[in-house]
């Protein structure tokens, strides 16, 4: 790659990025599913917020949320990637995947709480700016990861760096134990990354 | 009997929390003390709140909702003040900083 000259990189890389975007229209979901997962959310937040079972008031949501579905599908479900049926996505999705996620970051947040509150009596820190590598691409993975990132023991999202097929997160670590971004990037990121490009791009 | 003890598990985490924002020495450190340790004490007591609360159930889960939207913006709001506190200048005490050597 650093024999190439530069207009030739710079065409190498268009092509590169057209071949990623085609890949990711491919994957997508079709619209149907998509207006059906996003008016799934919506009608159970609905029910939620409204806090009222009585049938006009769910009759009234259900016609509110599909409208909004109709008019706004692609702002949720845009980076899901596609894999299976509908029902059995809905199915995954709702009864594994989010009860795995929230378990899983139930017990990392409390051990990280512990983790502050043993630097915080003890003050035995060494912090420094790592940078890992992830490779998630869509705008919701890299939110969810580095939001995770932050809750996880001793670790802190400061920025975020996606380029062209590769996106490097910058994370401040408390306590830093190595500087090699493989060994780093496995135990900061742990099973979460895994998680996740199961489901998004 | 549960809801007692997550009230005091998420004062105990709130205490540790402020004590780590007044002992740690610069702007990030403290950053992490703040966000985690108020994500888990804040949802700690509204779990212990949604327990033992004798309201409908469509009320409990209002407090599942807070809870959902605290855990969402915390982390947020912590990296938005982390990079603005970089961009604006401050230096970490660190002993490795890679991302000035990628933002010279």
């Amino acid at each position: 790659m650093s024999r190439v000259p530069f207009y030739l990189r710079e065409r190498l890389d268009e092509i590169r990025q057209r071949v990623l975007f085609e890949t990711y229209e491919a994957q997508k979901l079709p619209k149907c599913e998509q207006i059906i997962l996003t008016w799934i959310a919506l009608f159970s937040f609905w029910i939620v917020i409204s806090g009222n079972t009585r049938i006009e008031n769910l009759f009234i949501g259900g016609i509110t949320t599909l409208v909004i579905s109709l008019l706004m599908y692609e702002m949720l479900t845009d980076d899901i990637r596609q894999s299976g049926h509908i029902i059995e996505k809905i199915l995954y999705i709702g009864f594994f995947a989010i009860p795995q996620y929230l378990f899983i970051m139930a017990f990392r947040l409390i051990e990280s709480n512990f983790k502050v509150a043993k630097h915080a009596l003890l003050m035995d820190i060494s912090p420094g700016i790592v940078k890992i590598k992830t490779d998630l691409h869509s705008d919701t993975g890299i939110t969810i990861l580095a939001n995770s990132i932050t809750l996880t023991p001793g670790t802190l999202t400061l920025d975020v760096n996606k380029k062209l097929g590769e996106t490097y997160l910058y994370v401040h670590w408390i306590n830093v134990e190595t500087l090699n971004r493989e060994v780093a990037g496995e135990k900061i990121k742990g099973d979460i990354e895994r998680w996740l490009k199961k489901i998004f791009w | 009997m549960i809801e007692y003890f997550l009230l005091l598990l998420g004062e105990s985490i709130m205490v540790f929390g402020t004590l780590g924002i007044l002992r740690f020495p610069d702007v990030y450190t403290r950053l992490h003390a703040a966000t985690k340790c108020d994500t888990g004490g804040a949802m700690t007591i509204l779990i212990a709140l949604a327990i033992a609360s004798e309201a409908p159930l469509l009320i409990k889960l209002k407090f599942l909702v807070l809870a959902f939207l605290i855990a969402l913006i915390n982390p947020m709001v912590s990296h938005a003040i982390a990079r603005g506190a970089y961009k604006y200048g401050i230096k970490p005490e660190v002993v490795v900083d890679m991302y000035a050597w990628d933002n010279p």
